[in-house]
């Protein structure tokens, strides 16, 4: 099946798209063209994080993929985490913690830490910085990220323990 | 020591949310590429592949007819306008050593030619036809070649120049000079009982914001430009801009927006200049954002230095003399050369005791990347040799490094000769320090880390060895005399003011800080502040992010400001009451009299105000500019493990002291705190340039080493308070400090886990391994 | 690595059809994060494998069989009894890397800062190709990485799969991965597969790569351990017979000489930890 050569079709924060693009074209330049644009650019090389967005359900750097690799998935950026009435509670976290600086690496972080909880239920600290390893922050020395999300993580682990009964994923 | 009077504060000196954050951390556009509008042409630059030469011609005639092309720029067609890149007040105390383009480039990584295209590849294609021939010349890498007799010269333009009577001597390769002296240094050496000749080098190091350097240019419905860009200092790109291209500073609006840090980086005019000659070449949009390779080559840089100490101590802890030769390499362009060089001693040797100092410091061009500012500005590089040598001075007369740094450090009330003497690029202020609490943070820091646990290292033993050092700290609050900052309030009729301020926040949360000194001079809420800053059109002068004088400048003129529309609240709100004004204050945004029986709202004040009688604007305006740039202190500790098989280290355990004044807002005290630290610990550890032929080779995130949330030491920030009396609020600076400490703390923690000392960082497990193994060879 | 074209093949034989008749001008893509590292003057047609079945771990008798497009953070993440590949795993790069890099990719075109062929070497992996005919070919590790594996792949063959032995009893694996940062590119990655008989060392295979142009194996350390005792002393004199075998090379602005040191440490430490694993050693 060969897709067309100048289109790609992917879901898009729950809405099923077609854009228009090239073979050469990164995602990160059809996000941002196409108005994602909290979505960064910070390093173009897959090693910043500031253009991190999921893929699929896992984190991904949008400036390392070429659009066409996005055929047919599931494509989710910040644009789908929260809103000004109703924030995510990792980015209301944030900001009380006062973990927002200069913010260009805080998009990315909460992709990260949103495909963390989705993939796993029991989070510890070793899991987590692996999880979190791609995204860099030059402002925060990461302390107060790091205090916001291990409140949000808590939160969920100990409200997993009193609910459901699942099977911890990939834990250890 | 928390003041009596902060205790009673509503707004300052507690953590209120950052103004921005909402809207950052949901993705909104909000910084300069988030703007760019369709059709938007791009830029990009063709660099210098050679650290050295003369350009004998260059060709652009093929790239011009490519497709897509608008407009191609090199010597042959600009402006040849001498000036300075480095965003500092005017006149400058700097070489105006600068084209933008020249005949000649200077280090691998100088502009050669850019071209503006409807896309970006098609941008790169014209780049990669653009012909250069170039005659090759020596190049000079490092100070010693600077320096020898006969070395190449590498500014000889007839041009170069500078635009105040400082020392410049650029067939010397020399960018500056300054020097000073207090008591008798070669006296005070000979009444020592120890003596010390020590010479330390400091590496280059890239600030890295997340956000590239980033610029766009429009030709506004007016004509006129507007340059909206990622940057430290509006005010002064405007006025270089100006300079650059030849138009009046009338035709010029720089907008700075939210952007993706600095930390000094971009207190420089590196992109504006060229994207606005491509605006007014073309008519259309120009968009410029530097790659991260870009950013590392071309982007400014930490100055490396050099620096010698010579120290001599008594038995009883006397410090009788101290010499500081500094010398920095400024790389090709001279820019923040005497600046930094100047703060190497202003900024560390005033920290302790000493009747007899010598100061001399000098810049020097190399053909290598150019040093900008960056957080800390010379004192970094300076305390790491100070700080060791303090060290080595307490090991000589057998007393705790703690107890010499307590029994000789700076009290409030006392001055030191450098404050007169040392200031940036002219002369300083003489200056009595007022608010000090070092005393307080060196016994919280000692408490935190364990310093009572703390061995000597020849009771070391094993594979992995422990070791505990530390180093106290200064910096400034403002460049006194020089800097400005100015602002305006204005009320709303709902009780909401407008907070207009020339002042940059890079990410410091700036605008939230300013909002509350607003707020708690005004009694009421930060909430009710819309903050707009950093709009050349639109806010009020001020010289910008750097000197760490936002919070200590910038705030005061707020602060005034406030006080200025509040007297203008108070008499309006008076006459609504039908009272004297001497007979009412202000309270919880309303005006009342003294039992609080009449009262009126702010809201009321101006509806009132606006619309309905004796009708004018409320508004609040005033400027500021420093009489004393009052030191924050701070003392570092920190534990580390030393593999003394692979000389890789661990850290352990930091804490990090800071005694600020007021903190306005503690989180983002501790959040600079935290932050700054962590950026001294990885250029203690493991940031580096690797050069080949002048060419920096490691530009990218993948070999120039910072931390992410996976490596990263921890960092325990612990916010000592102080009441300094001339700050807004008792506040001082506290934004570069905190930077200063990792690389001495650890060469003193690595002393004292394996007894190696090691005079140049980064601490690379090779540079350890190799000295543990000349400790262990002995 | 600029792209013209993207194709989707519908199953194996297809993608080796087209990757057989593009030549130079095609490539196969996988998770695609190597071809930052890679410059061709004429633009390239992609050929998307990740949709093809290839992305499994599965333990098949006496081996794992691991897909060739399977991601990295997947290797990562999987546990079972006698395999030991997350040790390495979770030591390459970062999160979204790992998400999107597939082992095949990273041994298909070795980098010198490959991890992954160091590790298979140790553990004797074997490599499937599918060429085109119903049987695929096995090509163990000692073969595979004699030489650059790129060159295998020019005709159109396409890596299916790696299988990885189950450690049995008494065989202990450990590795070692020395780099400035979490993220950072090795500066020395080491592994040792140890068989240890009565406290005695059996069986040893020992490798190393990123310190040295090509990962290899070293074959003076494995004779300085056979027959010895698994003990710390005798790990380091092996250690210190890896300059017979390798041509140690300066990193990062740091000395030869520091890299064989650095290496030696390593070698004694992941020799510990394969003993540890052989005497029981869960994590």
């Amino acid at each position: 099946m060969k897709a067309d050569k100048n289109t790609v079709s992917f879901t898009l924060n729950g809405e099923l798209k077609t854009f228009a693009t090239e073979p050469d074209e990164k995602l990160l330049t059809l996000l941002r063209r196409e108005g994602y644009r909290g979505t960064k650019y910070g390093c173009g090389q897959g090693t910043c994080g500031a253009c991190t967005m999921i893929l699929d359900g896992r984190a991904v750097y949008a400036c390392l993929l070429y659009a066409k690799q996005a055929e047919g998935r599931s494509v989710r950026t910040i644009e789908s985490a929260g809103t000004f009435e109703e924030p995510v509670e990792f980015q209301k976290e944030l900001i009380a913690a006062g973990a927002v600086q200069c913010g260009y690496c805080i998009p990315g972080m909460v992709m990260s830490a949103t495909a963390l909880m989705e993939t796993e239920t029991v989070f510890e600290d070793e899991i987590v910085r692996e999880y979190m390893d791609g995204n860099l922050c030059r402002c925060t020395g990461y302390e107060k990220i790091w205090i916001a999300l291990r409140k949000v993580l808590d939160r969920r682990e100990a409200a997993d323990k009193t609910g459901r009964n699942s099977p911890a994923k990939g834990a250890k | 020591m928390k003041d009596e009077r902060a205790g009673k504060f509503k707004q300052v000196n507690h953590s209120v949310t950052k103004i921005d954050a909402l809207q950052l951390a949901l993705g909104k556009d909000s910084y300069v590429a988030d703007f760019v509008p369709r059709g938007a042409l791009i830029i990009k630059m063709l660099w210098s592949p050679h650290p050295h030469a003369n350009i004998r011609s260059i060709d652009v005639s093929i790239a011009e007819k490519m497709p897509g092309i608008k407009a191609v720029l090199w010597h042959g067609n600009v402006p040849r306008v001498a000036h300075c890149t480095a965003g500092q007040g005017f006149p400058e105390p700097s070489p105006y050593d600068t084209f933008m383009f020249d005949r000649k480039v200077r280090f691998v990584g100088d502009r050669v030619a850019a071209v503006a295209a409807e896309t970006e590849e098609q941008a790169l294609a014209a780049v990669a036809a653009i012909k250069v021939e170039y005659e090759l010349l020596t190049p000079v890498f490092s100070l010693d070649e600077a320096m020898a007799k006969d070395a190449p010269v590498i500014h000889d333009e007839p041009e170069a120049h500078v635009p105040i009577p400082i020392p410049y001597e650029p067939k010397k390769n020399l960018v500056a000079h300054v020097a000073c002296e207090a008591g008798d240094f070669e006296k005070g050496m000979k009444e020592a009982d120890f003596r010390f000749d020590e010479t330390f080098e400091t590496p280059y190091a890239q600030h890295c914001p997340i956000e590239p350097y980033t610029t766009l240019a429009q030709i506004a419905p007016s004509g006129r430009i507007h340059i909206t860009t990622s940057t430290q200092v509006p005010f002064h790109c405007r006025r270089i801009v100006a300079l650059t291209l030849g138009i009046p500073v009338q035709k010029i609006r720089v907008i700075k927006p939210r952007i993706g840090g600095g930390f000094g980086c971009k207190q420089e005019i590196l992109l504006e200049d060229v994207t606005a000659m491509f605006a007014l070449r073309t008519g259309k949009p120009c968009f410029w954002q530097f790659n991260r390779e870009e950013t590392f080559r071309t982007g400014r840089t930490r100055h490396p230095f050099r620096v010698r100490i010579r120290a001599g101590v008594k038995k009883d802890g006397t410090i009788s003399a101290i010499a500081m030769d500094a010398i920095n390499n400024t790389g090709a362009y001279g820019g923040h050369g005497l600046t930094v060089v100047s703060c190497a001693g202003s900024k560390v040797l005033p920290l302790y005791h000493c009747e007899n100092i010598h100061f001399d410091g000098k810049s020097y061009y190399t053909n290598l990347p150019v040093g900008g500012a960056y957080r800390g500005f010379g004192a970094t590089q300076a305390f790491f040799a100070m700080e060791s040598v303090m060290d080595e001075m307490a090991e000589a007369i057998g007393m705790d490094p703690m107890a010499f740094r307590q029994l000789n450090h700076i009290r409030s009330g006392e001055g030191s000769p450098i404050f007169a003497a040392l200031g940036e690029g002219r002369e300083g202020t003489p200056m009595t320090v007022g608010s000090n609490a070092l005393a307080e943070c060196i016994v919280k820091g000692a408490g935190a880390i364990g310093w009572q646990n703390r061995a000597d290292w020849r009771t070391k033993t094993g594979r992995y060895r422990r070791g505990i050092g530390m180093a106290c700290l200064m910096q400034g609050s403002s460049i006194p005399d020089i800097d400005m900052g100015s602002a305006s309030i204005k009320i709303n009729e709902d009780g909401s003011f407008n907070l207009n301020i020339g002042a940059t926040d890079l990410g410091t949360g700036s605008d939230t800080v300013l909002a509350q000194i607003a707020a708690e001079e005004l009694e009421t809420t930060t909430d009710k502040m819309i903050v707009y800053s950093s709009d050349t059109d639109m806010t009020p002068f001020d010289v910008g992010a750097y000197a760490s004088s936002t919070t200590y400048l910038s705030g005061e003129a707020v602060r005034k400001a406030a006080a200025d529309a509040k007297r203008q609240i108070l008499f309006t709100g008076a006459e609504m009451l039908g009272l004297k004004v001497e007979e009412v204050h202000c309270e919880d945004a309303h005006v009342l009299n003294e039992d609080g029986s009449k009262k009126v709202s702010y809201g009321d004040i101006a509806s009132y105000s606006l619309y309905q009688k004796n009708q004018y604007q409320i508004i609040g305006t005033a400027s500021h500019i420093t009489k004393k740039s009052p030191p924050p202190f701070a003392a570092h500790f920190a534990e580390i493990e030393v593999d003394t098989w692979t000389g890789f280290i661990r850290v352990l355990n930091y804490v990090s002291t800071i005694d600020c004044g007021t903190a306005i807002n503690p989180a983002l005290c501790e959040g600079q705190t935290e932050g700054g630290t962590l950026n001294g610990i990885s250029y203690a550890l493991t940031e580096q340039y690797l050069f080949k032929n002048g060419r920096m080779m490691n530009a990218s995130f993948a070999d120039y080493h910072i931390y992410s949330m996976r490596d990263r030491p921890r960092v325990q920030a612990i916010l000592v308070p102080s009441y300094e009396e001339t700050g807004p609020f008792g506040a001082k600076s506290v934004s570069e400090i905190c930077i200063n400490g990792p690389a001495p703390v650890f060469a003193n923690a690595i002393h004292n886990a394996t007894g190696a000392r090691i005079r140049e960082f980064p601490f690379t497990p090779d540079k350890v391994l190799a000295a543990i193994q000349t400790v262990q060879k002995k | 690595m600029k792209l013209c074209e993207f194709i989707r093949p519908a199953s194996l034989s297809e993608a080796r059809a087209v990757l057989s008749e593009l030549g130079p001008k095609g490539m196969a893509l996988a998770g695609g994060t190597a071809l930052h590292f890679m410059q061709t003057k004429t633009p390239v047609a992609a050929v998307d494998i990740t949709r093809l079945g290839l992305s499994y771990i599965r333990q098949e008798g006496d081996f794992f069989a691991i897909g060739a497009t399977t991601p990295l953070s997947d290797i990562q993440r999987h546990r079972g009894h006698g395999w030991a590949m997350h040790e390495i795993a979770r030591n390459i790069s970062t999160h979204q890397i790992r998400n999107v890099s597939t082992i095949g990719g990273n041994i298909c075109r070795v980098f010198p800062w490959a991890d992954l062929p160091v590790v298979l070497l140790a553990m004797n992996a074997r490599m499937v190709i599918y060429t085109g005919s119903e049987k695929e070919e096995e090509v163990a590790a000692d073969d595979y990485f004699a030489a650059q594996p790129a060159k295998r792949f020019h005709g159109g063959n396409i890596l299916t799969a790696v299988k990885v032995p189950v450690l049995k009893a008494r065989q202990g694996f450990g590795s070692v991965k020395a780099s400035r940062n979490a993220a950072a590119f090795s500066l020395v990655t080491v592994a040792a597969l140890l068989e240890l008989k009565d406290g005695k060392i059996k069986t040893a295979r020992v490798s190393a790569g990123s310190a040295i142009p090509f990962p290899h194996r070293l074959p003076s350390v494995e004779t300085a351990l056979i027959g010895r005792e698994a003990v710390s002393a005798v790990f380091k004199e092996a250690a210190a017979k890896s300059g017979a075998d390798a041509n140690w090379c300066a990193r990062e602005g740091m000395s030869e000489d520091y890299t064989r040191q650095l290496a030696e440490v390593s070698l004694a430490d992941a020799l510990e930890k394969a003993a540890a694993y052989a005497n029981g050693r869960t994590e």
